[in-house]
């Protein structure tokens, strides 16, 4: 959508597709953040829980045995998995949550797919003394279990959704009518670089030291930048954060990886870049899965967080400018993935990130051994364990 | 002038707010949807339709199981014009159409209000395009003559809202409260405080709408200033309290708005 004079697109993509309400909330985000953002006492505040809440800096793991085994290119993991509550997500949720209380809201409102999402809210919100509900899927529930009780442990609300897909679009929608409702008391902590504009740019600075950090320690450990990034897209924060400080590196190929779910042909996944077009979806415009109409259609995939029908305007723009190449991966290559990492490395990756693992390893076989690949390890597998190996067994893999 | 302002002033010269019931278009499906808005339009100033939405966000529970009802009796955005074309045949007030953003952008934005206009629409309010993104929308409802209304909210700043009426025609859609649509108890003081407050800044017609559903509210609401009152969710519940039976729907309808007007 053509519309050059208004803030918060990226290329032609973005925007704030948002009902009237929510335009002065928005409004207010956003200069708060401005100031915030360029304040050095909370820049130091973010710091100081980034490092002795979360655990940050992560560290960047040479996966020794998985590169003898693919028998190509150098493979690094940058161990996101490890932070406090197992995933990325905490870098953003403790990021907003801070902005949040600066801002004077007590009520945290946050939608959830896989649940990583909401835990790290929640262990934010228990933290800073902050109320928290968490909007989940009734689907997502279910195959998500560890999550929810993890999040009611916090001390959070956690709401079912059975509207729709009974997934985290649905979650976000009946999130953002929370929103709508408690505005005055209320932040919505989205957990992607979904939404309207100011969202999808606060969540990338929040993410982005994932990349800052892997480029200070490849060149210790290497002394050189890497030649390939892969990371897995849901709604995109995992990937944009390790994405971002190298997209001007033009000798660095970079590549999001989408769930292919069963496969592209069934209609089955949740691919938005080889099944889907632009369109509008909770706040923004970019790329979406949806019938002729536009009526949104329902995604699959075994990995929650995937399991999306859009995708972070930002990413539309680095796909349409080519700036990072997007494929897919399917359900069992993410399974096969999710064994061999576990095997060759003694590391259990979250559903979502092997998907990254499984197109890495594809890639690296291809590549002469002196390049080196960095993957984004997102986030830890326990909370998937129950899954996948129901479906490990289910496919005989 | 145009449909909307010759109905206003019909129902202001008779002392009271003009009423807008609304429907989700084809629920719970296409036949069934046209016998309800048979049964209304006798009570009806104008008609405020629905397009029924995957994903309506700004919607409560009632009128999004209205839409999920509607898409899966097989309504689309063709059907839903030639819905309207029919109710045209019956109906002369002004009709305006409640349309989420992707299904205008993927009909094709100039499309869209093409086939709005012929098919006898007079205005089209999008809940999730604010006036900062409306240009396009605004444009092609200008060029085919169909009026672009907007919401207003208590969260409208003035400056805002003398931003919006640069744009909306009409009238204006005044969201009563802070939230979804659906039924609810009561209307506070701010919400008469809000439809005064914007009613010093315009002469375009305010309609008050979401939670509107009962004759005190809308009482109320007149004492405020207001022009016109939208009802949906209130009569939707009944329609979907009688879903094995439409003929009781239509006429439970019927009785509830003879409460109303």
């Amino acid at each position: 959508m053509k519309n050059k004079e208004r803030k918060g697109y990226f290329g032609d993509f973005g925007g704030q597709y948002v009902p009237e309400t929510l335009m002065s909330p928005l409004e207010e985000l956003e200069k708060a953040y401005l100031k915030l953002s360029k304040d050095t006492r909370f820049k130091k505040e973010v710091s100081y829980w980034l490092t002795n809440f979360v655990g940050r800096p992560t560290p960047l793991y040479y996966a020794k045995q998985l590169t003898a085994k693919t028998g190509g290119a150098k493979i690094y993991l940058k161990r996101e998995d490890l932070t406090h509550t197992g995933a990325h997500k905490i870098n953003n949720a403790l990021g907003q949550a801070l902005l949040a209380k600066h801002m004077g809201k007590k009520r945290l409102i946050a939608e959830t797919g896989a649940g990583q999402h909401g835990v790290a809210t929640a262990t934010v919100a228990a933290a800073l003394g902050m109320e928290c509900i968490v909007y989940m899927g009734s689907v997502d529930i279910e195959r998500q279990q560890p999550n929810v009780q993890r999040m009611k442990l916090l001390g959070a609300q956690v709401v079912p959704v059975n509207a729709g897909s009974k997934t985290l679009k649905d979650a976000i929608n009946e999130a953002i009518r929370d929103w709508v409702t408690n505005i005055k008391s209320s932040h919505y902590l989205i957990g992607s670089v979904l939404g309207p504009h100011p969202y999808p740019t606060i969540v990338r600075d929040f993410q982005k030291i994932i990349g800052e950090e892997a480029r200070k320690q490849i060149k210790q450990q290497e002394g050189r930048l890497p030649d390939y990034l892969v990371a897995c897209v849901g709604g995109g924060s995992n990937s944009i954060g390790l994405f971002y400080d190298f997209l001007k590196e033009k000798k660095i190929k970079i590549i999001g990886v989408e769930a292919g779910g069963i496969s592209i042909k069934s209609g089955k996944h949740a691919a938005r870049f080889a099944g889907g077009r632009p369109g509008i979806l909770h706040g923004t415009f970019s790329y979406v899965l949806q019938d002729k109409y536009g009526q949104i259609t329902e995604t699959h995939s075994i990995s929650a967080g995937l399991d999306y029908p859009s995708i972070g305007p930002e990413h539309a723009d680095l796909y349409r400018s080519k700036l990072v190449e997007y494929t897919h991966v399917t359900d069992e290559e993410a399974l096969k993935a999710f064994m061999l990492l576990a095997r060759t490395e003694g590391i259990i990756p979250a559903l979502e990130s092997s998907h990254a693992v499984a197109h890495a390893v594809k890639m690296a076989k291809k590549l002469p051994k002196n390049e080196i690949i960095i993957v984004n390890l997102s986030g830890r597998g326990d909370k998937d364990l129950a899954q996948a190996i129901y479906h490990i067994e289910k496919m005989k893999l | 002038m145009s449909n909307f302002s010759a109905a206003f002033k019909k129902s202001t010269s008779a002392g009271r707010p003009a009423f807008m019931p609304f429907l989700v278009a084809g629920d719970p499906d296409y036949n069934t949807g046209l016998a309800m808005f048979k049964a209304i339009v006798p009570y009806a100033d104008m008609l405020e339709i629905g397009f029924p939405y995957s994903d309506p966000l700004a919607d409560g529970p009632t009128i999004q199981a209205a839409d999920e009802r509607a898409l899966r009796s097989g309504i689309d955005t063709d059907k839903v014009f030639s819905l309207i074309s029919e109710i045209r045949s019956f109906f002369k007030g002004p009709i305006s159409v409640l349309v989420y953003a992707n299904l205008v952008y993927q009909y094709g934005i100039d499309n869209f209000y093409k086939q709005a206009a012929k098919s006898g629409i007079d205005g089209v309010l999008i809940p999730d395009v604010p006036h900062e993104e409306s240009e396009l929308f605004v444009k092609a409802a200008k060029k085919h003559k169909v009026s672009p209304v907007f919401m207003i909210t208590q969260t409208t700043t003035d400056a805002r809202l003398k931003k919006i009426l640069q744009q909306a025609e009409g009238y204006l859609y005044l969201v009563s409260v802070l939230g979804v649509t659906g039924s609810r108890g009561s209307l506070g003081k701010e919400t008469f405080d809000f439809i005064k407050r914007v009613k010093k800044q315009t002469t375009l017609p305010l309609a008050l709408g979401f939670g509107i559903s009962s004759k005190e509210h809308i009482d109320n609401a007149a004492k405020a200033g207001i022009d016109g009152v939208i009802v949906g969710s209130a009569i939707i519940k009944i329609l979907e309290a009688n879903l094995s039976n439409p003929v009781q729907a239509a006429k439970e309808t019927e009785a509830f708005i003879k409460e109303l007007v």
